[in-house]
């Protein structure tokens, strides 16, 4: 209640209004704030507060702007606050806040991009979202009046552009990877800037598939913009696909049945599972230990056809619904499968067992690309690669949904934050996935898996899930015909790429295939 | 190191013997939905419920473009659900090259045993891909069959595209295909690059990779199971038969908007 | 004859030429100096292949000096071959410098420069020619101002006249080490005639030997920049005019290399297995030191120097190993270990001319030297890049190309040590094999960095853009010296016997016996031979050719006893027949299986970037860096900024890293000596406090120190 005190003195201390709601997503506090004291009042709510900023979003309403700026406390008793700044539209101005607020760097780069609103005091703006030298500046694409179904008429891309390089140093060079590298990997550019073997600085250039979700999800019915939520990112499409049903939910005021609740828990856990399982086997297929890649590339395949045959699909596609699930699963298929789930976590762990005695294995993960938890903290890391560096956030505790609060698990942390770390997160994690699963079937009611009485209602909502990769948020406001206004994905990847150069650099050429599947990161998922 | 040989050794061999024969393990396929004849009185809602455009009504029947099924199980719910199919042979020759240009025939038996393959994400969800990156694990070994991953598209003959094609990636596309030495074959591998599905088209998004390069092979599916992107690559080298859909299955000629034809 | 008109028109065009250019115009003088600089080398050419291929030698007495002493020239073989190699040089350096002295127009002087030239170029040919110590020091300090003064030329620039200042002044240090040994020879001897000191040579102690060895090794040593007395030669070097620099490093560095032999070869040879043995190391040490510093250079000429350092180990390397199967009483292995010197030392001379005039050309064509700015200059300046193509195959020792030839030469001479008893003797003779293999392989990285940064890839810099040609002037010298390369590399079976000729006059000549064995000649005198050897021979068709070649064949190849016929043997002759025959066929198969496809060309892949910028591509440093980062204990640079610069706490907008290499013999050894000089001079500073009693105590001590010392003596 303490923190809750301390909120409660926002009014006096920021003179401004302060809205407090309660709903069943829990409490969450909404204040008013005044340009001129943005910046100092979101870095007072992390700082003292000790909240965790989520991520802005900006909306283009009838009339005005309205900056919405999201944190969230690390426990579930004090809820969330957004801050929220209005302007007209006319005043494309605001202030930034990034330079206290080092997490909301790419949040104002890409608002900067695709609304053409400036935030002063920014450093570095331009060239994110849409490339400088594919599009001219001045596009807008998130502004209402821009139609997004066709290509612009105009294409100027800036024949100038150059790759923003800050290192001095006698015959340094970029050196580029991307975006077509590797045998399979996602398109994502990186200029490793460098003097040769070591990386003194990595330059990431994110985007390249960029699909514009946002903008075409506006107009859509919700239900269709949940297709949307599952497809932009294959791997984790349960987690977002939750997240946005979760939105859609609290914005009906639905009640979703408890049968649903618990399958939905256990589903996304399956997804955390399998998901974690493949992340190892880039691991260990980066450091080119074939026979241990191969392994784990078993237990991810059994792991997907255990999806598929338990669901219908290996990537849970079309299973959530609005309201619920759109299908039940047999009771009988559900004890089976998680049977199987846990047989395959024991393969798991005797691979992890025999990966910790191979020496040759952990001296290229040991010590290496390490995000400090101070780095960590002040780039807004999230998921397993904060746990890994001492930061212990994870959503199904700070802000439980699904039911998660009446779950018993733990949410593993270690300190070194190095690639070593990260695997352990992951293992441990898996390891509290399978728990939460069979707790999930135990506790499994009978009922129906959807609510009866769904109707489109207008509003706006936060949902949230703790995705594989992290915190996932999906913003979502919806007219009273059902049809989707503004549709807002942060995505854990976005806020974990975001200190991605910091653990890649200082380390040689060789170290950064290993670093980057350390990661576990998904481009899709950042791209959108 | 020997616990590596022995582990992998009792690892036991997992490959399947497809395509010598099939196979019918659980969970391995998404499945396809299957058209039909409609009886009298029903009207063919289920088109209706279809988000993509993937079902049209014509003739009396509920026809199905498997290039815009995204898998979303919503004509599988409900009393008047269709069949779906399970199975996994569907890669299919493509029917418009640009002008002048016939199907274009598998790659000489050369090829047969040394497939080179260059994959490019051209925005993909990940799911695709990761099917893809499936070919490799010892579930599906695609090097049994001689098909092998280059991380160049130099050394590679088949370049498979996955994603609708963005529009930021559309310069790599098209070097990526240059790139490629010929004789040269390109498989667009689901449902997204085959028809821009739930995201194309749109201004930072096309309609499928066929509007940036020439496509030889589809494969439908969100995403095509590995042992369809499998059957994709055999037919790619004349080793297997292109698809031979069920009845009540159409190949659209080109994909069309959605409204045109679900009215018809 | 032929020997006194040629050197005595020599001088006279040397003369002439100085004297045309103070006549001539400013404009004029690159001309001038290219006519009358070839014209002198082409004389002197003459005179020195006379000598060397014949055996011709000559003498001449100057004046006689009324204290004793006659000033004396002479000609022999050995003197030929280096006044031989001087003349090839200068040939091309002088008609070379016809084009590339324009830049200086308006910039420098060219009259001053073309007196030094013709002067630097009298008195190395008199420092070759001298046959008493007197005349010897006197040419040789003759020699070392006006190339002192080259180095200066471009006096504008600090570095240059400080880097010519620091060769000076390291040059007088050898000197003074030379003239002791040459004062040592010439008091037992009583004369500083060459031919008296060889006469009483053999009567000298071994401590007295020692003294003349070493003196005479650092003290040459120095001109010929071995470790550890080279500091100033990767600074002097770089900073001259090209055509100077190939003179520095084809020519001058030569002498040092004449005066150890001259010494140790010719007037006392070696009959020290430790003076051996301490050439060896260094010579190991140098050529690793040099080795190592020029691939982590960027700078193409300073890169060349350190090369040049490199090559001088090399060499040394071979005469340590002379002098120790001399002491060992081996003199047909020591006459290998010579010749395998002596041909590095040809080969060297002939590709570092090329290679400097090649730096040189891209230096004034393209504006800068540094290899991280070039880049893609093959297109603009092919024919250029050809030739330094061709120098740089040879300097990397790749087959068929000069360098191979002496290299292999060389270490199949070290594997002779198991002919050796002392065991310790054998291991120097392995470390110095090891280190010269691991310098072959680091010389290869190091001149495919030179290539591939200076010539392949995008232009890093908008001069490297622009940069067009060199005129034909400049062009057909260096064609000269690439052709010299290759035919260098290609017929070692007619080098060898040269050279071996040339040792013949101060040595024992039998390397071409125990190298290019009598049996494949075109008289066969088979009879030294044993029977059943040519027998076996004959059957593998290895007379074949005898009758229409001239020489002595056209394999390298070393006898062993009856066990072993062949201890080893090479043909590059036959392999360049071998290999075209290869390629051609290679290129037919090729042409015929693909001569109905169509060939098409597209961009190189690039990852899929839209565009890829000159700086996304690999610079020379990058290059370089493994090796940097691996010899990182030895090389040990001083961080001179490493520095990050943020806006708001997180934006980095500026890091800033820069790095100054420390050359590893003035931190082991200069620095070091300088900090003593300057602590004992401090030291000794402290006697002086300004009162009178003092002085007179000094005076006082200095008077009894004498006395006792004349008592003694």
């Amino acid at each position: 209640m303490e923190a809750a005190a301390t909120v409660a003195s926002i009014p006096e201390e920021w003179s401004t209004r302060i809205d407090v709601h309660q709903d069943r997503q829990g409490r969450r506090y909404e204040v008013e704030c005044r340009p001129d004291t943005l910046q100092d009042l979101c870095a007072w709510i992390v700082q003292t507060l000790d909240y965790s900023f989520a991520g802005l979003v900006v909306e283009q309403q009838s009339g005005e702007w309205s900056l919405r700026y999201l944190f969230h406390a690390a426990d579930a008793r004090s809820g969330r606050i957004d801050v929220l700044l209005r302007q007209p539209l006319s005043q494309v101005h605001f202030p930034s806040i990034s330079g206290s607020l080092y997490a909301a760097d790419w949040h104002e780069r890409e608002a900067e991009d695709l609304f053409e609103i400036a935030f002063d005091g920014h450093p570095r703006l331009g060239d994110f979202i849409l490339h400088d030298d594919a599009w001219q500046e001045g596009l807008a694409p998130m502004r209402k009046d821009f139609n997004g179904r066709e290509p612009p008429a105009l294409r100027a891309p800036n024949p100038n552009w150059r790759p923003d390089r800050i290192v001095h140093a006698p015959g340094v060079f970029g050196m580029p990877i991307g975006p077509v590298y590797s045998s399979t990997a996602e398109s994502a550019h990186f200029l490793l800037e460098t003097v040769g073997e070591d990386v003194i600085r990595v330059v990431p250039r994110f985007f390249y598939k960029y699909r514009a979700v946002e903008k075409i999800a506006e107009g859509r019915p919700a239900e269709d913009a949940l297709l949307l939520a599952e497809r932009f990112n294959g791997i984790t499409a349960f987690a977002h696909g939750l997240a946005f049903a979760q939105a859609l939910e609290a914005i009906g005021g639905i009640e979703v049945p408890q049968r649903a609740l618990a399958l939905r828990v256990l589903l996304a856990e399956l997804e955390r599972l399998r998901h974690h399982t493949g992340a190892i086997q880039e691991i260990c297929e980066s450091t080119a230990l074939v026979v241990a890649a191969s392994q784990a590339a078993i237990l991810e395949e059994e792991l997907l056809r255990l999806s598929g045959e338990l669901t219908g699909h290996r990537y849970l596609y079309g299973l959530l619904a609005c309201g619920g699930l759109s299908r039940d699963l047999d009771d009988a298929a559900l004890r089976a499968a998680t049977v199987r789930a846990r047989g395959i976590l024991q393969q798991l762990q005797a691979l992890e067992k025999r990966l910790v005695r191979t020496s040759s294995f952990l001296d290229r993960l040991e010590q290496v690309g390490i995000v400090t938890e101070e780095e960590a903290r002040a780039c807004g890391v999230v998921g397993p690669i904060a746990r890994a560096s001492g930061l212990a956030r994870d959503l199904r505790v700070a802000l439980p949904y699904c039911g998660y609060g009446g779950y018993g698990f733990e949410v593993p942390k270690e300190a070194e934050g190095d690639g070593y770390a990260r695997l352990r997160i992951l293992c441990a994690e898996a390891r509290q996935s399978v728990r939460i699963m069979e707790q999930a079937l135990a506790s499994l009611p009978a009922g129906p898996v959807r609510a009866a009485d769904i109707r489109p209602c207008a509003g706006a909502a936060l949902g949230w899930t703790e995705a594989p990769v992290g915190a996932a948020f999906h913003w979502l406001r919806v007219d009273s015909r059902g049809a989707v206004v503004r549709y807002r994905i942060i995505p854990p990847s976005f806020a974990n790429w975001h200190v991605f150069h910091l653990a890649a650099e200082a380390f040689a050429f060789q170290d950064f295939p290993i670093i980057l599947a350390s990661f576990g990161l998904s481009v899709a998922e950042n791209d959108r | 190191m020997t616990q590596w040989v022995l582990s992998g050794l009792a690892a036991r061999v997992r490959t399947t013997r497809y395509p010598a024969r099939q196979d019918q393990s659980p969970g391995v396929s998404p499945g396809f939905p299957v058209g039909r004849a409609l009886a009298d009185g029903d009207r063919g809602a289920v088109v209706e419920r279809c988000p993509t455009g993937a079902l049209t009504r014509r003739d009396r029947r509920i026809w199905v473009d498997p290039r815009r099924c995204v898998h979303c199980y919503r004509c599988a719910r409900g009393d008047d659900a269709l069949e779906w199919q399970q199975g996994y042979e569907w890669a299919a020759v493509a029917t418009s090259r640009p002008a002048g240009e016939e199907r274009t025939p598998p790659l000489s038996s050369a090829f047969a045993r040394s497939l080179h393959v260059r994959v490019v994400d051209a925005g993909d969800c990940g799911a695709c891909l990761h099917e893809v990156k499936q070919l490799a694990n010892p579930y599906y070994n695609a090097h049994r069959l001689g098909f092998f991953f280059t991380p160049t598209p130099r050394h590679a003959d088949i370049l498979i595209v996955v994603g609708p094609g963005t529009d930021q990636m559309r310069t790599a596309l098209e070097k990526a295909y240059t790139a490629l030495p010929t004789p040269r074959r390109v498989i667009a591998v689901g449902a997204c690059a085959l028809s821009g599905s739930v995201f194309g088209p749109s201004f930072a998004c096309s309609d499928g990779v066929r509007s940036i390069i020439p496509v030889d092979i589809e494969v439908p599916g969100g995403p095509p199971p590995p042992f369809a992107i499998l059957h994709a690559l055999l037919v790619a080298t004349g080793r297997a038969q292109p698809a031979g859909w069920a009845a009540g299955t159409q190949w659209a000629a080109r994909p069309g908007p959605a409204a045109e034809e679900s009215g018809a | 004859m032929i020997e006194a008109v040629g050197i005595g028109a020599f001088f006279l065009l040397c003369a002439l030429g100085a004297l045309l250019a103070l006549l001539s115009p400013q404009r004029r003088n690159p001309a001038v100096l290219a006519v009358t600089g070839a014209a002198a080398a082409i004389a002197l050419s003459i005179a020195a292949a006379d000598a060397l291929f014949t055996g011709q030698s000559y003498l001449a007495d100057l004046w006689s000096l009324p204290w004793g002493g006659t000033l004396r020239l002479g000609l022999d073989r050995i003197s030929g071959l280096f006044l031989l190699i001087a003349g090839i040089i200068h040939l091309a350096t002088s008609i070379f410098s016809g084009g590339y002295l324009r830049r200086y127009l308006g910039h420098y002087s060219l009259r001053s420069f073309s007196v030094l030239y013709h002067s630097l170029f009298a008195s190395i040919g008199a420092v070759l020619l001298a046959r008493d110590a007197l005349s010897f020091l006197l040419t040789w300090e003759m020699m070392s101002i006006a190339s002192a003064l080259l180095v200066m030329y471009e006096h504008r620039r600090e570095e240059n006249v400080r880097a010519g200042y620091l060769m000076l002044a390291m040059g007088e240090a050898g000197t003074l080490a030379v003239v002791i040994a040459l004062l040592l020879l010439g008091n037992a001897a009583g004369s500083l005639d060459f031919h008296a000191m060889r006469a009483s040579g053999p009567a000298l102690g071994s401590g007295a030997r020692w003294a003349i060895f070493l003196l005479s090794l650092f003290g040459f040593g120095v001109k010929a920049g071995l470790v550890p007395f080279n500091s100033w030669l990767p600074r002097a070097h770089p900073v001259a005019p090209a055509n100077v620099s190939a003179l520095l490093s084809g020519v001058i560095l030569n002498l040092g290399i004449y005066g150890i032999v001259r010494v140790n070869v010719d007037i006392l040879p070696a009959s020290l297995v430790g003076a051996g043995v301490v050439a060896l190391i260094v010579g190991a040490v140098s050529a690793f030191v040099g080795i190592l510093y020029a691939t982590t250079d960027n700078d193409a000429k300073g890169m060349l120097a350190h090369s040049s350092i490199e090559n001088m180990g090399i060499i040394v390397v071979g005469l340590g190993a002379g002098f120790v199967f001399t002491a060992a009483g081996r003199p047909a292995l020591a006459g290998m270990a010579f010749v395998a010197a002596l041909y590095h030392l040809t080969n060297h001379s002939v590709y570092k001319a090329l290679l400097f005039l090649g730096a040189g050309t891209v230096d004034y064509r393209a504006g800068t030297r540094d290899l991280d700015r070039l880049g893609g200059l093959i297109r603009t300046m092919p024919w250029t890049a050809l030739y330094f193509l061709v120098g740089s195959l040879s300097i990397a020792a790749m087959y068929p190309f000069s360098g191979f030839a002496s290299e292999w030469l060389t270490l199949q001479v070290l594997l002779r040590s198991v002919e050796l008893t002392s065991t310790a003797v054998k291991l120097v003779y392995a470390f110095t094999g090891v280190v010269l293999a691991l310098t072959a392989a680091l010389a290869v990285t190091c001149f495919v960095k030179a290539f591939a940064m200076g010539f392949l890839g995008m232009c890093r810099s908008r001069e490297a853009e622009q940069a067009t040609e060199a005129p034909r002037s400049m062009l057909a010298p260096m064609g000269a010296l690439a052709a010299l390369c290759i035919v260098l590399g290609v017929i070692p079976t007619f080098v060898i016997p040269t050279l071996s000729g040339a040792l013949a006059s101060v040595g024992d000549g039998r390397a071409t016996e125990a190298l290019v064995p009598a049996f494949f000649s075109s008289s066969p005198d088979h009879s030294a031979l044993p029977a059943a050897f040519v027998s076996d021979f004959h059957d593998l068709g290895a007379e074949t050719g005898e009758s229409f070649i001239p020489g002595r064949g056209l394999v390298v190849l070393h006898r062993g006893g009856p066990d072993n016929p062949v201890i080893f043997a090479m043909s590059t002759s036959y392999g360049v027949v071998v290999l075209v025959i290869l390629l051609g066929v290679l290129a037919g198969i090729v042409l015929w299986t693909t001569r109905r496809r169509r060939v098409t060309r597209e961009a190189h892949w690039d990852g899929g970037v839209r565009q890829l910028f000159p700086e996304m591509t690999y610079t020379a440093t990058g290059f370089s860096n493994p090796v940097r980062v691996v010899f990182d204990a030895i090389l040990r640079p001083r961080t001179v900024e490493d520095t990050e610069e943020t806006v708001a706490q997180h934006f980095r907008v500026a890091i800033r890293r820069a790095r100054e290499p420390v050359y590893l013999v003035d931190r082991l050894f200069l620095d070091v000596l300088t900090a003593q000089l300057m602590r004992g001079a401090r030291l000794l500073a402290r006697m002086h406090r300004g009162k009178v009693n003092a002085y007179v105590a000094y005076v006082l001590g200095a008077l009894i120190v004498f006395l006792i010392l004349s008592v003694m003596v």
